[in-house]
């Protein structure tokens, strides 16, 4: 008896309940406050801005400042952070961007733009510039991963369940027609955009998209011009790769004529805030943002509070300057180093032995460095440099002379023999498996902050990464001159490059110099590896031969020399040996040329055709 | 109580229990052997990492992604299959043969053999690779089979174990010039190498490099040692 009243007691409750949350009153109906409409975002200028400056967030693809291993894969820099890395191959999707999701909301944001009643004509066109750069910049970068893709236009497309769908599924564009879609957009946008540089760099002006539209044309150029010179040209049958070679001048004239156009009529120049110290000034042209008159568009890394900043300075400082736990993830490796000429020889090898194959014997550490195209300085911390006034130690051990050979030592990091010299220093190198020590000989200097707490976790860098600046505008007019067979005026921009690194000017030049200059110029800023691609030349560098010199990566090492009673006591030697830490060559097969398109791609758009090789 | 109790513990095992056994396929266990062949010879071509493959179609679903085969070191491949009819094609310009993609319809029922006959630029002949002292002797001949085909450059590879291709290999000399349709006769030093001097087994074949083409033509793998 006594469960049942409780039965009912319950059920009497369980029904006041009910009837108590199916109420008539619309309490739970409420407009949500983080979600807006288009009707309010367009309505009110600073939201239509704040839409913009989330696509320029999302527009970092590639090799970048971000992503520190991304640069030890090619042959630029090796990473340094514990045990070896076993890359041979590269991926059949490596730095593949397919983005279509951005470009969908990029043209959501065209459509309420131009209907928004909020802004001024001007305002509205600046706006509209600014995102179809953006959008050029999404296609530019898909198109010189996989070739033609589907141009989409201004549309916005909608899906409604049981709709027909074949009416979404655009076909591939033809490499050729999406370069000249991404051409065409920035010549319409170029008058839209104002020609004044913007704060720090960090938007799209003019002169942005007059570089995009001048890298598109001599990229589509040198496609042009080099895929049809490969014994059998990589082509697909309806041309969705391959450019045919009759294109080829048209592109390289755009290029050039572009190209003109901002080396004489843009505000900036190649930066020259430090006359006196070229390798100084050449760090300062790449990595402070400080009346830079150099950079024309970066992704900056400020931010009011935490959040946006890079970890680039944090993970990759030298331990001797390092202000948190991290240090030394990566470091560039000799072969760039030797990349970079002296100012009176193009040969750059670094002079470690004399003829007789006997060691030469340097005071100081960076001797071995004396007369070195400034930009080495400007771009690699190389033994003995100074940085934040203090010099960086890079040295492996100890060279010494007994009973007529060399013996030698290594120790732990920071260790002293028993004179109280080092034996090795803290930076490295060394050959381990450890953490946090140098194993290439050399640490980043480009892109390295100098800034106070820059290197500790709390707050890490308010570093920028240039996308494009003054000096490929120069290279970019340079190499369209060369392959037009206008020799001097292609001599002409070259030198203006070499003249503020500090070497000698040329009075000759060929397609292998442009190369070298580019490598040497814009290390560590996404060129290389799409720079071989489109001249055809990456699966001749990195071949994948062991011991062929352009496809391993080799180590530079500093001992100091211990021989008691002779003159050479206390100076330093080198030794050149293949990197430890990356012991395969380099193997850039003829698919990794064009990524792969994905399957699932294809299953849900039956007209988009696979790649060469797939 | 204790009852009760007891269906709190049987009810999930039940539920999981049950779940198994009625939609599921059996894997598959059909077998799909195959060479690849040029006059019924199968042709050396690189094993390791996935460099040589074809591609498995089968009509009649949904998605049309293929089913890549690898192709082993001595030009065999296999797969493991349901029964059905396959569409077997070479994949687009991978290996180092004429690109062709005509399809070879495979009706798989059990354990099936098949061939897929391709033309390759040259063919490796009269292969004798051996050890002499310190040094590897190679001899083989080149031969033309398709007119239009130059020779990039031919090599000597030795490994120190039974995969032995241009990627994984101690010892490789590189002739960039090789003289086509006459024996070739090279001598490599190996005195030099560590691993030959520490006695490990070894393995060596040569191989030849097409222009243009992104893998290379091997002789089978001798072992040396």
């Amino acid at each position: 008896m006594k469960k049942s009243i409780i039965t009912t007691v319950k059920t009497v409750l369980l029904a006041c309940l009910m009837t108590a949350f199916n109420s008539c009153s619309d309490f739970l109906d409420r407009e949500p406050d983080r979600i807006f409409d288009d009707e309010q975002v367009f309505a009110d200028p600073a939201l239509i801005q704040s839409v913009l400056a989330n696509f320029y967030g999302r527009v970092m693809w590639g090799q970048h400042i971000n992503d520190s291993y991304q640069y030890t894969i090619l042959d630029e820099a090796g990473k340094s952070d514990g045990g070896p890395d076993n890359i041979q191959d590269y991926s059949n999707t490596l730095w593949r961007v397919y983005d279509y999701e951005l470009i969908r909301n990029i043209n959501q944001f065209l459509e309420g733009l131009r209907a928004s009643s909020a802004l001024e004509e001007g305002d509205k066109l600046a706006y509209e510039g600014e995102a179809r750069f953006l959008r050029a910049w999404v296609y530019f970068n898909m198109c010189r991963g996989m070739g033609g893709m589907p141009i989409v236009g201004d549309e916005v497309f909608d899906y409604e369940v049981g709709m027909d769908v074949t009416a979404l599924q655009y076909p591939r564009s033809t490499e050729a027609g999406l370069y000249d879609y991404i051409i065409s957009e920035c010549d319409a946008i170029a008058e839209f955009l104002s020609d004044q540089p913007t704060i720090n760099a960090a938007r799209a002006n003019r002169w942005a998209a007059l570089m995009l539209k001048a890298r598109a044309a001599i990229y589509a150029g040198s496609l042009a011009n080099y895929n049809n010179k490969m014994p059998s040209p990589i082509r697909t049958a309806g041309g969705e790769v391959g450019i045919p070679a009759e294109l080829t001048e048209g592109y390289y004239q755009t290029a050039l004529t572009t190209a003109e156009d901002i080396i004489n009529n843009s505000p900036y120049q190649l930066n020259m805030t430090q006359p006196g110290n070229l390798e100084r000034n050449f760090y300062e042209a790449l990595s402070v943002k400080v009346s830079n008159s150099e950079v024309i568009w970066a992704r900056d890394h400020i931010y009011p509070g935490a959040g946006q900043q890079t970890g680039f300075t944090r993970v990759n400082i030298p331990g001797s300057h390092a202000e948190d736990i991290d240090r030394a993830y990566a470091g560039p490796i000799l072969n760039l180093v030797e990349a970079f000429e002296y100012t009176d020889d193009r040969d750059g090898t670094i002079h470690i032995r004399d003829a007789g194959g006997d060691y030469i014997f340097y005071d100081n550490l960076e001797d071995a460095f004396a007369n070195k195209d400034a930009r080495l300085g400007g771009s690699v911390i190389v033994p003995g440099a100074f940085f934040k006034g203090e010099p960086v130690i890079l040295q492996a051990g100890q060279k010494i002379w007994n009973n007529g050979s060399w013996q030698t030592r290594t120790s732990q990091p920071g260790d002293e023999d028993d004179e109280g010299r080092l034996i090795t220093s803290t930076n490295g190198p060394n050959n381990s498996n450890e953490q946090f020590i140098n194993k290439t000989g050399f640490f980043f200097r480009k892109f390295l902050d100098e800034a106070q707490g820059a290197s500790t976790r709390g707050r890490n860098s308010e570093m920028w990464f240039p996308r494009l600046r003054f000096a490929e505008a120069l290279m970019i007019a340079s190499e369209a001159a060369l392959e037009l067979g206008q020799q001097s005026v292609a001599l002409d921009y070259l030198n203006q490059i070499r003249e503020r690194a500090g070497i000698q000017p040329l009075e000759s030049m060929t397609l292998d110099d442009i190369i070298r200059e580019r490598r040497v110029e814009f290390a560590f800023e996404d060129h290389r590896y799409w720079d071989l691609k489109r001249w055809r030349r990456a699966h001749l560098v990195w071949n994948g031969v062991q011991n062929n010199p352009t496809a391993t990566q080799y180590a530079l090492f500093p001992y100091l020399v211990v021989a008691p009673g002779t003159p050479n006591d206390g100076k330093y030697v080198f030794d050149r040996r293949p990197f430890s830490n990356s012991p395969f060559p380099r193997f850039f097969q003829l698919r990794n040329y064009y990524n792969f398109i994905d399957l699932a791609w294809q299953n849900a758009n039956p007209r988009i055709v696979l790649n060469p090789f797939q | 109580m204790i009852m009760k109790k007891i269906w709190i513990v049987l009810l999930p095992l039940a539920l999981m229990a049950g779940g198994c056994g009625f939609d599921n396929y059996d894997e598959p266990q059909s077998k799909l052997f195959g060479r690849v062949t040029y006059n019924g010879e199968a042709l050396g071509v690189r094993g390791t990492g996935e460099a040589v493959q074809l591609q498995l179609y089968q009509d009649g679903y949904e998605l049309r992604n293929p089913i890549p085969v690898y192709v082993a070191q001595d030009g065999t491949f296999e797969a493991t299959l349901f029964d059905g009819e396959y569409k077997l094609v070479t994949r687009d310009n991978n290996g180092p043969w004429v690109n062709d993609r005509d399809t070879t319809v495979v009706d798989l029922r059990g354990t099936t053999n098949v061939d897929i006959e391709v033309t390759p630029y040259f063919t490796l002949s009269d292969v004798s690779l051996a050890l002499n002292g310190n040094a590897l002797s190679a001899s083989f001949q080149i031969d033309q089979v398709v007119e239009d085909g130059a020779v990039d450059y031919a090599m000597i590879l030795v490994s120190k174990t039974a995969f032995v291709d241009d990627v994984v290999y101690i010892v490789r000399e590189d002739l960039s010039d090789p003289e086509v349709g006459t024996a070739v006769t090279q001598s490599v030093d190996l005195s030099g190498n560590g691993d030959f001097n520490a006695g490990a087994p070894l393995f060596a074949r040569v191989g030849v490099r097409p222009v243009g083409k992104d893998q290379a033509i091997y002789s089978q793998v001798v072992k040396l040692r």
